[in-house]
């Protein structure tokens, strides 16, 4: 059972070492992502018009497909959510005490969009399972060549 | 978490402790994993889940990325260190890795950044722009091209474990 990529048979050891560990990797890991989201504010900071550019974002369009009404709106003026291009007003939907919305889940019409992702899921896996199939033969069938050639058929003979 | 300290490996019951061990790592990666899988897929189907459940389960899927990553640090380390070796494997894997690291981070950053449900329901009100809107869209389309790529690289892992998994349940059963 045991894979390459997969967690040496030590790191399953949780004892009081095993846990020592586990806190010093959450630790390197909050780094790691900390560092990732630093670099994404310097992005936003310096040079946020490389990924927007004049244009608007498409995510609001996006906040209507749900198809449930968006609730209260609360307006707010864009002082304190300004962004790099100028003021503006943010919508901040406010669903009531968690209301988390399941009943559109349970619409047949938004189930297509769930498809929509498992298909596109499904399809990026099969090709690169493919590709890896492929590969792995054709790997197969290298040292299958290279081992034929490397044959002789008196190697086994004592010489003369 | 917490478990009996290992003893020493001449000893045969701690071998088998050892392996259960082992199992149980197995399988706790192996279903994490599918709960990750199953929790990205409604997460990006933004339409399909409303955008509290949206919201809310980007968060959580931040947090078990954190997790995920920390199970899986000792195979960063060594993959790491071993990437400059012509004879190494998993660089594409790493490679990959590396690109969801980033991709799946700055999404679930950006997405707590344009936060219109979740936090103000916490009373945080996030600083917002069209940078992070943007950026969260694309991030998120990245991460759903990616995410399969990293599970697919890991398919005979997967299919072993869930075969053997299925064995074990089955033989469970008849008993």
């Amino acid at each position: 059972m045991a894979d390459p990529g997969r967690p040496a048979a030590a790191d399953v050891a949780f004892g009081g070492a095993g846990a020592v560990k586990f806190l010093r990797h959450l630790g390197a890991v909050t780094l790691v992502v900390a560092v990732v989201v630093v670099i994404g504010l310097a992005w936003n900071h310096f040079g946020s018009s490389t990924l927007v550019g004049g244009q608007q974002a498409s995510f609001n369009k996006q906040a209507s497909v749900s198809g449930r009404p968006p609730g209260v709106a609360v307006l707010r003026p864009g002082a304190k959510g300004a962004g790099p291009h100028g003021p503006r007003v943010r919508v901040i939907i406010r669903n009531g005490p968690m209301d988390l919305g399941l009943g559109s889940m349970f619409e047949p019409v938004n189930l297509a969009v769930l498809r929509h992702t498992v298909v596109i899921e499904a399809v990026v896996i099969a090709i690169v399972v493919m590709i890896d199939v492929s590969r792995r033969l054709w790997r197969q069938e290298r040292r299958r060549a290279r081992e034929f050639a490397d044959y002789r058929p008196d190697d086994g003979e004592p010489d003369p | 978490m917490n478990g009996p300290p290992l003893t020493s490996a001449a000893d045969p019951v701690s071998g088998l402790d050892r392996r259960r061990r082992i199992a149980a790592r197995t399988r706790l990666d192996f279903w994490f994993d599918l709960v990750l899988l199953v929790g990205y897929t409604l997460a990006y189907s933004y339409g399909f889940t409303g955008i509290a459940i949206h919201e809310w389960l980007g968060i959580g899927l931040g947090l078990a990325m954190l997790l995920h990553l920390t199970l899986h640090w000792d195979w960063v380390i060594r993959t790491t260190r071993r990437l400059l070796d012509p004879r190494a494997h998993d660089k594409v894997i790493w490679l990959v890795n590396l690109a969801l690291l980033f991709g799946m981070t700055l999404c679930v950053a950006s997405g707590i950044l344009i936060s219109r449900v979740a936090l103000p329901y916490l009373g945080i009100y996030p600083l917002a722009g069209p940078f992070w809107e943007r950026l969260h869209v694309v991030t998120a389309e990245v991460t759903l091209g990616l995410v399969p790529v990293h599970l697919a690289l890991r398919w005979r892992w997967l299919i072993r474990v869930g075969r053997r998994l299925l064995t074990w349940r089955s033989a469970g059963r008849e008993r």
